[in-house]
């Protein structure tokens, strides 16, 4: 395997291929940057201890799980009392829909993202480790230890209240989510 | 399941068939029940379309950040230790560190269309580095020697892939998930000044107006303490925009006017200076427009602070002193949570708005996405038809998002300010000042942004100029010039780095753009090379082309102007873009005071970032300029101005 010839070559490329993606992706649980960059650094250095024959093929998989668990680690770290506030983030749209607002809503793309994150976090966690980082169902299963078909589910809701929301966006009348 | 009772849209199955997650029996069965199924199958179309365009939204607003240099270094060492041939892979690693040493400071995190309205020739090898906020707290040594483990310390044998935990857990602290913003560092976007560009190269210029002052005020701040302030933190344009100047008021239909000027440039006198005025309708009627104001206060624990709330309380009560009777004020705050602490009230009762300022306290951290929504939400409720209708974020910049990230965020502003609703940033205190974000979040917003470091500088902010800062007369304000290769080699826009645009952007009115507010003044310079004398400036890079010769000047060139100055603008509810164009030749006049005043602020941001083009002058001869500029000074800005430039020369001792 070209991968054992070079061990060192094997993590460089990975750092080249997953860096940007998993600082990203760290960044949504320890919330800023900085601290993701050490968690992804810490990462990475727990793979250069690693054999690369024993992650063939699960390469992507182990570096987010690791992340994953790092960054949780960090947030509890450095903040005990986590506050929830995702109760705070609840849907305000006017009752009168004004001019403005409407041409607004006419711009469907941009609305995707604010969309996706008035989703619940473990959707909003779903639908970005399959379209911004490009996981599989199982990848993403073994990740966040959903179930294959959990994830199926999450994806699938994720998704649909996307696009009752679009397609509501575009019509006057915004129906409450139906789930 | 498929004798109709069951809608396969509500399917995961459909879903993840429309993923390509379908294997097997599975599949062929999916694929047998869609087949009498035409809404399934609009549906697998619909689910495949939203999943494109979520990768691409994704991709596109959230570009990826790397690690630090010293990061990358650790990585490569540890992953060289561990197998062998040490030596010869150290000095890979060094080239790839030494690859990304220019990109180390940086943190991609916040950075969205800004990408998109840079554009620089010679830059464009560097996109990343240019468009990227610098971190000015230098990253801790102390922490990589931490990090930094070898091989001997390694994780106990082997190690499960993760520990345990519980599932519903780990759910419970996905939905804590948050923005945690709580470093105390002050962060700058960094500018990379615009180079010489050669006419024959490209003869068009385009950038967006800008008329924020912020970086002024910050650069004062530094010096007042006795500091020089970082390269990054002197926007040159700024820094030339605080300072108004005497252009003629606008004549015919357009809301501005334009003046132009041109003489020899102050640090390099074999080049010349090109000075571009805008200059808003002072009035647009002798009614002043009702206005609806929603303040949004950051009340989190970081404003406590003798330079934050209690300076933001003041100066909000300066311009409520300041409203006519019909005005509206709300006041909304953000910390752990958000509220409405003032609903809209008009300034007749303005002791209700004042005891409610009075009892803003600090305390808390911070959510700001979910504040800015309450607070565009009120504006929009009370929104006046014809009116100015204007959200105020006054922040020191520690900004929490809550389970939205910066990004979507700022997506957000930019919503919100197509609704009519525009944005002021007031940005306080010192420590935790995000001033590229702050700076972003105005630009977006349709709004300026200013830094308030004094009540000096909340009246001129919010009362004497507030007629300018609230009422917006012409937006998406573009400039593209034109130089004519007959008389300039090439040439330089001093400033304006984060608000070049594409030639392109110039004629698509969906691009965003600054605007104007009344009275306002905009200045733009140009650094010129005329024709004829030599380029020894690092524009000439670039080879000689083999295959083309440079194409033949139309009739117009011998024309004697030097240059076309095009402007597009829209009116404050206008979608469609107004085009005017104004041709400039040199006068060959002596400079006016004002010429020499805005040279010699140019020059100062010039000699405070050290930049490579500011020849021979310091701050000995930019304070000299300023004097002969100085010219009358009734509110004591520009004598200030020469205060600051002989501090910054004794901080320098240059």
């Amino acid at each position: 395997m070209a991968a054992e010839r070079d061990p060192h070559r094997w993590v460089l490329d990975a750092l080249e291929r997953y860096e940007g993606p998993l600082i990203l992706y760290a960044a949504r649980f320890t919330g800023d940057v900085d601290r993701a960059r050490d968690v992804v650094q810490e990462a990475f250095l727990k793979l250069c201890r690693k054999d690369p024959g024993e992650l063939e093929g699960r390469l992507a998989e182990w570096l987010y799980t690791v992340c994953r668990n790092l960054a949780f680690d960090v947030r509890k770290k450095e903040r005990p009392m986590a506050a929830t506030n995702e109760s705070g983030l609840v849907e305000r749209t006017s009752p009168e829909a004004g001019p403005g607002e409407r041409a607004e809503r006419a711009e469907a793309v941009s609305e995707v993202l604010e969309v996706l994150g008035a989703l619940p976090a473990n959707q909003q966690e779903v639908l970005r480790l399959k379209f911004q980082h490009g996981l599989s169902y199982k990848e993403i299963s073994r990740v966040t230890e959903l179930s294959v078909s959990n994830v199926g589910y999450l994806m699938h809701v994720g998704l649909k209240t996307l696009r009752e929301k679009l397609a509501g966006a575009a019509a006057p009348e915004l129906g409450g989510g139906a789930q | 399941m498929k004798n109709g009772t069951n809608d396969l849209r509500d399917d995961p199955r459909l879903t993840a068939y429309a993923l390509g997650e379908l294997e097997g029996d599975e599949r062929a069965e999916l694929e047998r029940e869609l087949r009498d199924d035409p809404r399934g199958s609009e549906a697998v179309g619909e689910v495949r379309a939203l999943g494109a365009a979520l990768a691409e939204e994704l991709g596109r607003a959230e570009p990826r950040p790397s690690l630090t240099a010293e990061q990358r270094a650790a990585i490569a060492a540890a992953g060289g230790e561990s197998g062998g041939g040490r030596a010869f892979r150290f000095r890979r690693v060094a080239a790839v560190v030494g690859s990304l040493a220019a990109a180390a400071l940086a943190v991609t995190f916040f950075l969205p269309g800004l990408m998109s309205k840079r554009l620089g020739s010679a830059e464009d090898a560097v996109p990343a580095l240019e468009s990227e906020p610098v971190a000015m707290s230098p990253l801790p040594t102390e922490g990589i020697a931490h990090r930094y483990r070898g091989p001997g310390d390694s994780a106990p044998g082997r190690r499960a892939l993760r520990p345990e935990r519980e599932g519903g857990a780990v759910l419970d602290e996905l939905r804590g998930l948050g923005y945690l913003g709580e470093k105390d560092t002050e962060t700058y976007e960094r500018i990379v000044e615009n180079p010489f560009v050669r006419v024959l190269d490209d003869p068009l210029s385009t950038f967006s107006i800008d008329v924020d002052t912020a970086s002024y005020a910050n650069v004062r701040r530094f010096l007042n303490e006795g500091r020089l302030p970082p390269a990054d933190a002197v926007r040159i344009e700024e820094l030339v925009n605080y300072f108004t100047y005497a252009y003629p008021p606008p004549a015919g239909p357009d809301p501005f006017s334009v003046t132009t000027e041109v003489a020899a440039c102050p640090w390099t006198p074999a080049h010349k200076l090109v000075r571009i005025g805008l200059k808003g309708r002072a009035i647009t009627s002798w009614e002043p427009k009702e206005k609806n104001l929603v303040f949004l206060i950051d009340v989190s624990g970081s404003m406590n602070d003798a330079a934050k709330l209690p300076l933001l309380k003041r100066s909000m009560r300066l311009l409520v002193e300041n409203l006519n009777e019909s005005d509206r004020v709300a006041i909304a705050v953000y910390a752990g949570a958000s509220g409405l602490v003032l609903p809209a009230t008009p300034c007749d009762r303005k002791e209700t708005i004042l005891a409610a300022i009075e009892e803003l306290s600090a305390g808390g951290s911070t959510n700001g996405g979910e504040g800015i929504e309450l607070a565009y939400w009120v504006a929009r409720r009370n929104f006046i038809e014809g009116g100015i209708n204007r959200v105020i974020l006054a922040t020191d910049g520690d900004f929490n998002v809550g389970v939205t990230d910066r990004d979507d965020l700022i997506e957000l502003i930019e919503r919100k300010a197509k609704s009519g609703i525009f944005l002021s940033v007031l940005g306080f205190g010192t420590g935790n000042l995000k001033d590229a974000t702050m700076e972003q979040l105005a630009d977006h917003g349709n709004g300026n942004y200013g830094y308030i470091d004094s009540l000096q500088e909340a009246r001129k902010v919010l009362v004497r100029e507030g007629g300018a800062t609230l009422e917006t007369i012409a937006k998406d304000v573009k400039i593209q010039v034109e130089f004519n290769p007959a008389e300039v080699a090439a040439f330089r826009l001093i400033g304006y780095e984060n608000r070049v645009l594409a030639h392109r952007d110039f004629n698509d009115d969906t691009k965003d753009a600054g605007e104007i507010g009344a009275g306002h003044t905009v200045t733009a310079l140009y650094e010129v090379v005329p024709v004829g004398v030599p380029l020894d400036v690092a524009a000439g890079d670039v080879d000689d082309l083999k295959y083309q010769e440079p194409g033949a000047p139309s009739g117009a060139a011998w024309s004697g102007e030097l240059m076309t100055v095009k402007l597009r603008y829209k009116r404050p509810d206008g979608d469609v873009s107004v085009p005017f164009d104004v041709p400039v030749r040199d006068e060959r006049r002596p400079p006016s005071e004002d010429f020499r005043f805005a040279a010699a602020v140019a020059a100062f941001g010039m000699t405070l970032r050290d930049s490579a083009h500011r020849g021979g002058i310091g701050f000995d001869a930019v304070y000299d300029l300023a004097v002969q500029g100085a010219g009358p000074d009734p509110f004591g800005y520009r004598s200030e101005f020469l205060r600051l430039v002989q501090r910054a020369g004794e901080l320098s001792g240059r």
